[in-house]
This record gives structure tokens, C-alpha cells and sequence, in this order.
């Protein structure tokens, strides 16, 4: 079965990241999958940009430890990411610009002399890696033309013929000189129809199948492309997305629009959703609706902008002061990203709060292939659910200044019902201050805790009727080890078990998407059956770990943290798996 | 038509003699005169005197955080354009804590009315000095007198691309409902400054201090010329109060601007299902 993993690593600034992509995609058209991850550092021009891509036949969303084709356009790919290389690797390179060691398999291609030769930018590199790899991978060289043409279209003829010669160049390089190291990876096979999307492109596209129509955001990594996909999209759709002037703006625009009725979301990092933090409570005390993306990095404050880490998990919990109902999802692939983005707008609408969506550098990054059809399934399975929105109110009309609707009126879910402003004879305030019924001002005892009743109780009704238990791989039953996990690390705890599996040790793995709150019953009964509970983060506290002990009263002894900026690998937690079996066993 | 009950509320709890009073009458009166109904317009309120007056003025409202009434009042207008949409609020709310806001807002060319009211004080918290205080303005938070100069809500929002700038005193309701009518009648981004003296915390910028120094524009003013609003939104600097629209130009606003939003309102449209026109691109 075909699994290898190309990576492609230049210098910041020379067109790394849009190479990527486009292999990425000549893979899913040629019908294989893709995972990909892209480790740049925070600049525009200089330091190290790389990009890696592991294809294979079956649905794939990790990475692997080594390398099968590194195409280096500098020294420093090769020093960076030889140690991932194994004996059959290939590497790609330039003699006439630096060497590498003699007992490496090389594959020389003269980008400098073919740059020369056709005029080419040196950004044109690229063109010319990509051509060699289609050419060294068996794939077919016409894809890649065709999607260049794709990509340049709007740039005209010319343009796309000058790129094709470099393409060409490449191709032919291998046709030449390495006919007999052909490799026939990629040779193009039928498969369905896949979208190559990063976790932030699942996002902006569950937004958009679930109707929002206010984006706002300030631009921070690595949630910013959110705001960019959606800028692309907006007149299309027929959506508006606003990049305001710092995060609080961005929250409480969509807060406005919000309260105007239409649905409406935000995205940030950790920092930026720290600015918003205040007007989270808001939406907490006037019911407003507010679908909320963080895209978490490592912190604290500015902390390593381009890398990951599941940080913010216990901050966007508890965060916003005071006491308000809010919901937290973290989706673990695309697939749960597309998903749980649709649901978290139809949550926000039914509870009247704010709604979470949790993701990662990783997840948001790094792309995933998914299959159309997915796409077209959930399409015709979600419903657009805005709950108790009124559009033709039954309610008396107001008469000489005196309201008939309740907006906060008490009700047994705690769920009250929202007219739309501008809804003719009515009227009512959103109110930031403790409010009766009606919306005007108090500060006497019983509406006070009649209101902080009603909020608290939408959770339970949230528990109740759409709270998802996690999903549960392997079976626990027959297995002496169960991982404990949330969010992006699922495809890495997947590929764990397989790996354990191949070793002779079955285990399950607890997988939870559904963050905040949880049902305390359900979820004890998980993880009080006789079994090694293993906790796996990429954080330092563990801090998961810390919500289920203060949830549930159960808490998970070992764990394996990774806080270095980098995703944990299954060879990681294998390693420690199997080293964690063999303590036990020298002991007994 | 409205009648003045139906924008009214509870009963203000403003102290007596208060500014606040003749701006809430103004700002229901200029409703009334403009057709409008408590159905048909958004309000949102800042956090301060002048903010309470959510429980006083029936409207489709936000009772909003301290500072971020215009982008509460931006979002409303995102979703629904067709909807006038005001934003009450004071002078450390605007030009303090939601400074950064005015700003942006104005180079939006945003399609909402800021009415501030503007005392110099913090009359909520009772009585700190405001971004408007002239320097020198002793308060308990300054107690031996602000070393920050004053704001310049004039000058500060005409360089930030406001289409429309009026100042109004509080003790003249009826030029502070013509320029609140004409401020909501102008497309784009319009704000009013209401000089308003607070009885209680405020003993300078009383309305003695207001009636000696305000003076109405006449009518040969060129309100369109940038130049000269500039100049003359600086005569404040001096203690000199123009009364009236300090500036005004046409400018498309930034929902004119948006081509998504020709057809209908955001609030009205229908949902859009033609995915394939976005799956397309990550194939």
C-alpha cells in the first residue's frame, strides 16, 4: 500500500507553503490522501519554512516519523531533517549550490542553472521541485500542468506557459537522468472526489453551510486565514466579514449583528480571545448568541506564534467574569470541524449563549483530505435549528410605552424567546446590567436570582438534549491500557493504537469533542472501570486532566504531556507505552 | 406617528438639573420629528449617566459595556442596514475607554449617530476627571489637577474621516434636536458632541461656564470645506464652543460600499446553499 511522506523545506519568504498545497493536491486528484504539516517560523523573509506531506491509499491524518523524499532548496533542509531520513530515502537537491554526504541517495536537479537558462525568479524553485517530483514519484505530469493553469488562470496565457516550462524542466530532469529510481508512488489511480482543507478552511466552511453571515476578526496565526477565506468568500455567499480594530471591536460587532439576528461568529488565538474576554460575559448576561474560534498557540502572551499547543483549554472554559452557561467543543479532524462548527451555531441559537469552538495550530494548519461526499452527505443532513427565534410574535403589541414581550422571561429550560429587532410593535433592550423579565435594570434579590437560575438551567437542558458522550475507539473491556484524550491529537492517538496493535497490545481511547460542560454520571462510569488511564496532552498541566478531576472527582495518573511547541507523535506515545509495560515487568 | 409616551420609559434618575435631562428630551423629540417608532430604530447605550438612560428611552436597544457602544451600534447596522441605528453615550465611554472605537468608526464612514455627552467628569463613579477635562481639572482621581490635555472630540473626529461632526449644548434642546435629527438624516458616520454640565461633579464646566462661551455657526459657515472645520473644531482648545454642524461631506458609507448588500438587508436575505461553489475550491 502506498505511504511515504514528501517534505519540501527553503528558505521563509520563497513560496514553501503555496508548493505545499499544491502537492497536497495533485496527490488527492491522482486518488490518494493527504495530511500535512507546515513548520515556519514567525517572519515574512528568512529562517526556515517547511512543509511535509504524507500520502497514502487509506484516510490518513498523522504524520510519520521519517522521510521518503526531502527536496531540499537549501542546506539547512537537509541539517534540519536528515535525521528523519532512512536508507532508502531520497533527497533532492543541487550540487552546484551546496553538498550533502556521500552515502545519501541523491537525486541532483540544477535549479540554479534551469533558473538561469528560462529566466526564472528564484522563487520559480519550486515550479521546478514539484515538476522533479511528479517525475521521481511516477505521477502524472499533466495534473500538474493542469492545476498550475488553475492556479494562474486569472494571470493569463502567458503567464501560465512560463510556469509550465519550469514544471516541465523539472520533469524532465528525472526523465532523463533517473529513469531507473522512478518510484511510482503517485501513479494516478481512481478514488473519489476529496477536498484538500486545513482545520481553519473546515471552519469557514461549516460557517457558511450553517449560514453565518457576520465574521469578525483581527488578524492573529493561526486562526487568520479564517478571515481570509471568508473575505474571499463574503460576496459570494452573500456574508460580511469585518476585520475591526483590535478584538474587542470584533466581538461586540458580531455581538450587535448578533442581536440584530443574523448568526454571527468571531476568531482569535489565545491573545486575542483574552481581549474579547469581557464581552464574552456580555453575550453570557444578554442571551446573545456568539459562536467563538480560537485557534489556540503556545503562550503565554506572544509566546511561539507559529507552533502548537493545546494551552487555553481551562482559560476558555472559565472565562468571562461572573456566573453564565457557555458551551465548549473541540473538534479532533475535519470532518468533527465541519460538523461541530455547524452544531456550534445551531447550539448558540437554541441556548442563547456563547459557543466555543477549540482548535489548534495543528488542526487549523495543517491540511486533511476529506472526501466530497462527506461534504454532500452533511449537507443534506443538517438543519439550521435557531430555536426559540420569533419571527411572527403572538405577544400583545407595546401601547403607550409599556412592553408586553418578556425577553428574559423565566421559563422552565431556561430558554426565553428573541424577536428580532426591528419587529413592528415591539421593542425591548439587551442589557449588560442584571435585568427583569421585560429587560429593564434591577438590582432587588429575587429577579436577580430568578435570571442567574434561568441562565444556569439552559445547561441543563444542553446536557440533556445535546450534550455527545466522546466517542470511544477500541474496546475498553479488552484492553489493559485506555488513552484519555480531546481535540487535534485524535488522529495521533489513532495511529498510537494501531501502532500498539501491531506490538501485541490492544488499547481504547477516549476521545472527547464535547468539552464543556459534561455529564458527570456518564462520563465517571467511562473512566472508573479497572484500567490504565493514560492522559494525553499537548500542554503542561495536563489541564484536561484537571477539568475531569474537577468535574468528575476522577483523576488520571499518568500522563503524556508535550509543551514543546511541536504535535505529539504516535512513536512517542508508543514508546512510552511499551517502556511503562517493561518497568512492570522488570518489577515483576 | 409616536407620541413622546411611547418612547418613554421608567422615570430618569438623573439628579436634578442635570444635562442628561434636556439630551433625553432631545434625542425622543428628534425621533418623534423623524417618524420614528420604539419599533423601528437601534439604540445602544454606553456604561455611565448618560447610559442609563436604556431603562428611560424604549427602543429596540443594547445596553452596552463601558466603551463599546459603536461597534454594538456597527454590528447592528452590518445585519440590518436599513435600520437607524444611535449610539448614546459619554465622553470617558467614547473618547476614554472606547477611544480606539470612535476612530475606526470613523474612518468606516459607518452609517450610525454617536450622541456623547460630553461633562468632563466621571459622574457614575462619582466624579473622576474625563478625557475632556481641561488640564489642570482637579478630581479625586487627579487631585492635584489632570496633567493630560483634553481631548479634541472635534478635530479628533473630522482627521478620522467622520462625514458628519456637530456640537450642541445641552442647555439649548431645541438646537440639540436639530442636530440630532440631521445627524440621524446623514448617511455615514455622524456624531454629536453635547457639551453637558454635570451639577454634581463638575464645578468649572457649568452652565454659566457653557452660556458665556457657546456661540452658534452662521449661516455663510462653509460646513464642507475640511480645512475649515479643522480650524474651527480647534477653537474649543481655547475655550471657544461653536454650536452647529462643524463639518459635513457625502461620502458612500460602508454598507453603500458593501456589494453584498445591494439586494437587501443581511437580516432579510435568504440562506445560501450553493456549496459547490466553495468545495470547488479545495479539489
Amino acid at each position: 500500500m502506498t505511504d511515504f511522506t514528501w517534505l519540501i523545506g527553503g528558505e521563509a519568504g520563497f513560496g514553501i507553503m503555496t508548493t505545499g498545497v499544491v502537492f497536497s493536491k495533485i496527490a488527492t486528484r491522482s486518488g490518494y490522501h493527504i495530511f500535512d504539516y507546515v513548520e515556519y517560523p514567525s517572519l515574512i523573509r528568512g529562517g526556515h519554512n517547511a512543509y511535509e506531506v504524507h500520502i497514502s491509499e487509506a484516510p490518513v491524518s498523522y504524520l510519520s516519523p521519517t522521510i521518503d523524499i526531502l527536496v531540499c532548496l537549501n542546506k539547512e533542509t537537509y541539517e534540519k531533517h536528515k535525521n528523519r531520513l532512512t536508507s532508502s530515502s531520497l533527497v533532492v537537491l543541487d550540487q552546484d549550490e551546496f553538498e550533502i554526504g556521500e552515502d545519501i541517495k541523491k537525486i541532483i536537479i540544477p535549479f540554479k542553472k534551469i533558473l538561469v537558462s528560462l529566466k526564472g525568479q528564484p522563487i520559480m524553485k519550486n515550479t521546478i521541485a514539484l515538476g522533479a517530483s511528479i517525475g521521481i514519484l511516477g505521477g502524472d505530469i499533466n495534473e500538474l500542468i493542469k492545476l498550475i493553469s488553475e492556479q494562474f488562470v486569472k494571470k493569463g496565457e502567458e503567464v501560465i506557459n512560463f510556469n509550465k516550462q519550469f514544471v516541465q524542466a523539472g520533469f524532465d530532469e528525472i526523465k532523463k537522468n533517473y529513469s531507473d529510481k522512478i518510484l511510482n508512488y503517485l501513479v494516478k489511480k481512481p478514488g473519489e472526489a476529496k477536498l484538500v482543507l486545513t482545520g481553519n478552511d473546515a471552519f469557514a466552511l461549516g460557517s457558511v453551510m450553517a449560514d453565518c453571515r457576520v465574521y469578525s476578526a483581527y488578524p492573529m496565526t493561526p486562526s487568520s486565514t479564517v478571515l481570509t477565506d471568508l473575505a474571499a468568500w463574503q460576496e459570494k455567499v452573500g456574508m460580511v466579514t469585518r476585520h475591526a480594530e483590535d478584538e474587542i471591536s470584533v466581538i461586540n460587532t458580531a455581538i450587535g449583528s448578533s442581536y440584530a439576528g443574523v448568526r454571527s461568529a468571531v476568531g482569535s488565538s489565545g491573545g486575542g480571545f483574552a481581549l474579547m474576554v469581557e464581552s464574552l460575559s456580555f453575550t453570557g448576561i444578554t442571551e446573545i448568541p456568539m459562536v467563538v474560534f480560537i485557534a489556540q498557540r503556545p503562550g503565554p502572551a506572544t509566546g511561539m506564534p507559529t507552533w502548537t499547543e493545546q494551552g487555553d483549554l481551562l482559560f476558555s472554559v472559565f472565562s468571562g467574569h461572573g456566573e453564565f452557561p457557555k458551551i465548549v467543543l473541540a473538534p479532533g479532524d475535519n470532518e468533527e470541524m465541519i460538523e461541530l462548527t455547524a452544531k456550534a451555531y445551531n447550539l448558540a441559537d437554541i441556548y442563547q449563549l456563547p459557543v466555543i469552538v477549540m482548535s489548534d495550530m495543528y488542526l487549523s494548519e495543517s491540511h486533511k483530505s476529506i472526501t466530497k461526499k462527506f461534504v454532500d452527505e452533511f449537507v443534506v443532513r443538517y438543519k439550521v435549528n435557531r430555536g426559540k427565534l420569533v419571527k411572527n410574535p403572538s405577544f400583545a403589541k407595546a401601547s403607550e410605552g409599556k412592553l408586553n414581550y418578556l425577553r428574559y422571561k423565566v421559563t422552565k429550560d431556561g430558554i426565553s424567546p428573541r424577536l428580532i429587532p426591528g419587529t413592528s410593535g415591539h421593542f425591548y433592550q439587551a442589557n449588560s446590567y442584571e435585568h427583569v423579565e421585560d429587560g429593564h435594570t434591577t438590582e432587588e434579590a429575587q429577579p436577580r436570582i430568578d435570571q442567574v437560575n434561568k441562565r444556569a438551567k439552559k445547561w441543563a437542558t444542553y446536557l440533556k438534549n445535546d450534550f455527545s458522550l466522546p466517542m470511544v475507539y477500541g474496546d475498553i473491556k479488552n484492553s489493559e491500557t485506555v488513552f484519555v484524550s480531546w481535540g487535534s491529537t485524535k488522529g495521533i492517538v489513532l495511529q498510537a493504537q494501531k501502532l500498539l496493535k501491531t506490538k501485541g497490545t490492544d488499547s481504547a481511547f477516549i476521545h472527547f469533542n464535547h468539552i464543556y460542560p459534561l455529564d458527570k454520571e456518564k462520563i465517571t462510569e467511562l473512566l472508573n472501570q479497572n484500567k490504565k488511564y493514560i492522559l494525553i496532552e499537548n500542554n503542561s498541566w495536563g489541564q484536561f486532566g484537571k477539568l475531569l478531576t474537577m468535574e468528575t472527582g476522577v483523576e488520571i495518573k499518568e500522563r503524556i504531556l508535550r509543551y514543546d511547541g511541536r504535535p505529539i507523535t504516535a512513536e512517542e506515545i508508543v514508546g512510552k507505552i511499551l517502556n511503562i509495560k517493561s518497568q512492570i515487568t522488570n518489577k515483576s | 406617528m409616536s407620541i413622546i409616551q411611547d418612547f418613554s420609559g421608567y422615570n430618569p434618575t438623573w439628579c436634578p438639573g442635570c444635562g442628561d435631562w434636556g439630551i433625553g428630551v432631545a434625542i425622543k423629540q428628534a425621533l418623534i420629528q423623524l417618524g420614528l417608532s420604539p419599533s423601528s430604530v437601534a439604540a445602544v447605550f454606553g456604561i455611565g449617566c448618560s447610559g442609563n438612560m436604556n431603562d428611560f428611552l424604549n427602543a429596540y436597544a443594547i445596553h452596552s459595556l463601558h466603551g463599546r457602544a459603536l461597534p454594538n451600534a456597527i454590528g447592528i447596522k452590518l445585519a440590518n442596514h436599513r435600520i437607524p441605528v444611535i449610539a448614546i453615550v459619554g465622553d470617558g465611554d467614547c473618547y476614554g475607554e472606547g477611544g480606539n472605537h470612535l476612530i475606526h468608526a470613523c474612518r468606516g464612514n459607518h452609517d450610525i449617530t454617536v450622541i456623547v455627552h460630553d461633562n468632563g467628569v466621571y459622574g457614575l463613579t462619582t466624579g473622576q476627571s474625563a478625557p475632556t477635562a481641561q488640564k489642570g481639572f482637579k478630581s479625586k482621581s487627579t487631585p492635584t489637577g489632570i496633567l493630560e490635555t483634553p481631548i479634541n472630540p472635534l478635530a479628533l473626529s473630522i482627521t478620522s474621516g467622520a462625514t458628519f461632526v456637530a456640537q450642541s449644548f445641552a442647555g439649548d434642546a431645541l438646537h440639540s434636536i436639530a442636530m440630532i435629527k440631521a445627524g440621524i438624516e446623514h448617511k455615514g458616520f455622524s456624531i454629536i458632541n453635547i457639551l453637558q454640565p454635570c451639577v454634581t461633579f463638575n464645578k468649572i464646566n457649568t452652565y454659566q461656564y457653557y452660556l458665556q462661551r457657546v456661540y452658534k455657526l452662521d449661516e455663510n459657515y462653509k460646513k464642507d470645506d475640511f480645512k475649515t472645520a479643522v480650524q474651527k473644531s480647534l477653537e474649543i482648545n481655547e475655550e471657544k464652543f461653536p454650536l452647529g454642524i462643524i463639518y459635513q461631506v457625502e461620502k458612500p458609507s460602508y454598507t453603500d460600499q458593501l456589494p453584498q448588500l445591494r439586494e437587501g438587508t443581511l437580516v432579510d436575505k435568504k440562506r445560501f446553499t450553493d456549496f459547490d461553489k466553495i468545495t470547488k475550491l479545495f479539489i
